[in-house]
This record gives structure tokens, C-alpha cells and sequence, in this order.
């Protein structure tokens, strides 16, 4: 029989204390592993530089996806002109919006002027490449192209332009890790926008919902509310959408209701997404957004 | 196949178990993807009996951990003790026809999955318990046709008398 270790010892039932000893001592190093890497930090430069070395099986692994998206480059030339058509026509209402936009924001800043609080400051954004997607039906991460280089941090909120994506929790020095909104261990604090109440909305782990728990019974909440991003705790800018309510449910004899929403961002489309930088935002902690409460 | 071209065949197919358990499916197919790494590692352990696999699997546990994301040494704790089982087992599994062996690969499996449940259940981690066993159905199916790849590859252009 070929073995593949050099040795030429090959036993055919490798059984007695040795290797009892080496699943013991292996188990272990991962046991000890999985509770240093909970408790503290000080695992992740290995993990940074795995990672690194791991990039090829990661390119390798997107090749078919990245080849089925090259069939969208092949265009005719109908569809070419067709779609300048529309980004045309887009490109000019959206100008007339900003146009009354930038009015607005004057006017806006006038009034915090006259109400001394700080103006806010236009924010910073950084395009970002989605590399890849979901490797784990469990967990709703994507990789994203920016790095410690573009200057990213752990922490950054991670929109599209429909509403709030998720935000960074690992950044090496090319990739930086996202956490989706959807994921059960993230939570976004959130704003519904019709009356201001301040609540968070964790993920569900399905990819699709969101939940606002612990609502109080007699809250105004309802189906077709927008959330908005709320800047407490400092990650997410103000006022982007988070997703609509799609449903109430209050159970009869219990405290509290929980809604459930769907997110505004399109979380398993598209290739780009927006970076916006936030903590060095003046408004983020001293003046909240001037709103009612309830 | 000498030990230097087996040595290199035994790297590639680590390789491609690592590149397919990574690679990217649609949501419905992703939950149904075979656990390739434990399977690749599991059929090593069977046909080469030798604790070096343990160190395989510790290894390959600790790349796929980096590559998916999670807690260090999930991955890492669940194949070790799998590798461990099945190089203890392998005395009578491999008495079995191979479609029984795939039956007895489920508990293996199973063992792997719960594992898994077992660390993200730890780390507070929460998934959807019932779709976090579907891997085990899958991954017996594929077994059958795998080690029979895998043996024919093995065996091409190899003059071993002792095989099995």
C-alpha cells in the first residue's frame, strides 16, 4: 500500500495510545483555540494572514459566478443605447432632485444655525467591490475589495442605494469582512420614521427579515412604517432606510410586540457597495437628531 | 502511484474539498452542500490509516475557519474528532460493501454536524437548527460516488497489490 507520510512504518489499524493522544491534544489546542479567539483579539493577525494566503481559494471559488456575470457584458448594441436611454432620463430627474436637494440643505443648515446646533457635514463614501457572498448558508457575510489601505475601519456602516446594508467587522489589509443587517447577530438601531420612536432591529438569520422585539404593546407601529438608521452608538449615519414593517405580531397576554420588516437594502444583488464613514461625524454624539419622541 | 505522485494527489484533493466547500451557490443549493472537506477527509482516513490525518484535519479545519468566518477552532475541534472516529472504525467499516459503509458514514456525519450545532450553539451563535443537518443527507448520498472516483483515480497507472 502507498503511504503518504515518508515513513515507512505502515501500520494497517493505527490504533493505541498515540493516537487517542494526538486527537486528545488536538482537541484540546482547538478548544483552547475557540475560547481565546471568544474571549479576546489577540488571535486575529493569524487570522489576517491566513486569510491572505487563503485569497486564491476565494478567486477560484468566484470564478463561475464571475463568468456568468461576464455573459452581462455582452451586449447588443440596441440594449446599449436603450439603457444610455434610461440612465439618461434617470440622470436628469435625479439632477432636478438635487438641484431642490442642495436648497433644501442650505435652508436646513440655516435653521440649525438659527437653532445652534451643529450643521452636518456632507459624508465621505468610499465604492467598494463585493468579492463574494454567503460561503455559509449561516451566516450572512460578504467580502468586500477595500482594506486598511483605503483607510476602512472596523465598525463602517456598509450601504447601496436603496438603504442600509450591514457593516465591517474584520478589515486585512486588501478585504474587509461585512456583516449583513440580516444576520442574527446583528442588530441596527433604528428610527421609524413616521413617528420617531427609537428601537433596533436584529436579523433573523433567514436572509430576508428583520425583527424589532420588545416593542411596547401600545406602540405606533405599522405595516408599511419606514425604519430609518438612527445614529446611536455612533456606527450608522442617520438617516438612511433600513427596511419597511411587514408585520405585527402581538401575542394576547404578553408584554411586549414584535414587529417584522424587510430590509430596504438589496442584500444578495448587485457587485458594489457604499462605504460611508461616520465617526468622525460632529453630529453622531452631542446633538441627536432632533426628533419627537414619543 | 508512488508515494511522491499520491503524496501530491492527496494535497489536490484537499484543495479542491477546501475550494468546493467555499464556492458560491445559490441560498437553496448552499444549504445542501455536501460537507466536502469532512468527506475528502474521511475517505483519506479510511484508505491511508495514518494519524497523520489527524494533523490533516486539524489543519484544514483551522483554513476553513479562517475561510468562512467563524470562531477559531469550530472547524478545527469538529474534523479532528471525526478523522478520530473514523480512523477507529475503519477496522469494520471496511469490511462493508461501499453502500453500507455510506450507512455507517452517517452517524460520522451526524457526529460532525452536531459538532458544529454543538460550538455555534457555544458561541452564541444562532442558526437555523433543522437546515444545519441537511448536509448529512447530502453528504451520504455523495459518498458512494466519491470514494469510487477517488479509488479509480487512485488506482490509474499504479501497480499496488494490496488495496482496498
Amino acid at each position: 500500500m502507498s503511504s503518504i507520510s515518508a515513513s515507512r512504518r505502515r501500520p494497517l489499524f493505527p490504533r493505541g495510545p498515540g493516537l487517542g493522544l494526538k486527537a486528545l491534544i488536538l482537541s484540546l489546542a482547538s478548544l483552547g483555540m475557540l475560547v481565546v479567539d471568544q474571549r479576546s483579539d489577540s488571535l486575529l493577525p493569524v487570522r489576517d494572514a491566513l486569510a491572505w494566503v487563503l485569497q486564491p481559494v476565494l478567486w477560484t471559488a468566484g470564478v463561475p459566478s464571475a463568468v456568468g456575470s461576464m455573459a452581462e457584458h455582452l451586449h447588443t448594441r440596441e440594449s446599449l443605447l436603450e439603457e444610455n436611454q434610461v440612465l439618461r432620463e434617470n440622470q436628469l430627474v435625479l439632477q432636478a432632485r438635487q438641484q431642490k436637494l442642495d436648497a433644501l440643505e442650505m435652508e436646513n443648515l440655516r435653521l440649525r444655525e438659527l437653532l445652534s446646533s451643529s450643521g452636518q457635514l456632507e459624508e465621505r463614501v468610499l465604492i467598494a467591490e463585493i468579492l463574494s457572498a454567503a460561503q455559509d448558508p449561516y451566516r450572512q457575510q460578504i467580502v468586500l475589495n477595500k482594506g486598511t489601505r483605503d483607510g476602512v475601519y472596523k465598525g463602517q456602516a456598509l450601504i447601496d442605494a436603496e438603504g442600509v446594508m450591514g457593516q465591517l467587522i474584520r478589515v486585512n489589509s486588501d478585504t474587509s469582512v461585512a456583516l449583513l443587517i440580516t444576520d442574527p447577530e446583528h442588530g441596527t438601531p433604528v428610527e421609524i420614521n413616521r413617528t420617531g420612536l427609537r428601537t433596533f432591529a436584529l436579523g433573523r438569520g433567514d436572509g430576508q427579515t428583520l425583527s424589532l422585539p420588545f416593542l411596547p404593546g401600545n406602540a405606533d407601529v405599522q405595516v408599511g412604517d419606514l425604519l430609518v438608521s438612527s445614529a446611536i452608538g455612533g456606527r450608522f449615519p442617520a438617516g438612511y432606510p433600513v427596511g419597511r414593517i411587514e408585520e405585527l405580531r402581538h401575542e394576547p397576554g404578553e408584554h411586549f410586540m414584535e414587529a417584522i420588516a424587510r430590509p430596504a437594502a438589496r442584500l444578495n444583488q448587485g457587485r458594489q457597495a457604499l462605504l460611508v464613514w461616520s465617526e468622525s461625524f460632529p453630529v453622531s454624539e452631542p446633538a441627536a437628531p432632533v426628533e419627537p419622541t414619543p | 502511484m508512488n508515494d511522491s505522485r499520491l503524496r501530491v494527489f492527496y494535497f489536490v484533493t484537499l484543495l479542491g474539498a477546501l475550494v468546493l466547500q467555499v464556492f458560491e451557490l445559490p441560498y437553496g443549493l448552499a444549504v445542501l452542500r455536501p460537507l466536502w472537506v469532512p468527506l475528502i477527509l474521511a475517505y483519506w482516513a479510511v484508505v491511508t490509516p495514518e494519524p497523520s490525518g489527524l494533523f490533516a484535519a486539524f489543519i484544514m479545519g483551522f483554513l476553513l475557519d479562517v475561510l468562512l468566518g467563524c470562531a477559531l477552532g469550530q472547524h478545527a475541534l469538529g474534523l479532528t474528532l471525526m478523522v478520530f472516529v473514523v480512523l477507529l472504525s475503519r477496522g469494520w467499516l471496511t469490511l462493508f460493501p461501499v453502500w453500507q459503509e455510506a450507512g455507517a458514514m452517517v452517524l460520522v456525519w451526524g457526529l460532525y454536524c452536531f459538532l458544529m450545532f454543538w460550538v455555534d450553539g457555544a458561541t452564541q451563535h444562532r442558526a437555523d437548527p433543522w437546515l444545519q443537518w441537511m448536509p448529512v443527507l447530502t453528504t451520504s448520498l455523495f459518498w458512494p460516488p466519491m470514494v469510487a472516483l477517488l479509488n479509480g483515480l487512485r488506482r490509474h497507472s499504479k501497480r499496488d497489490p494490496l488495496r482496498l
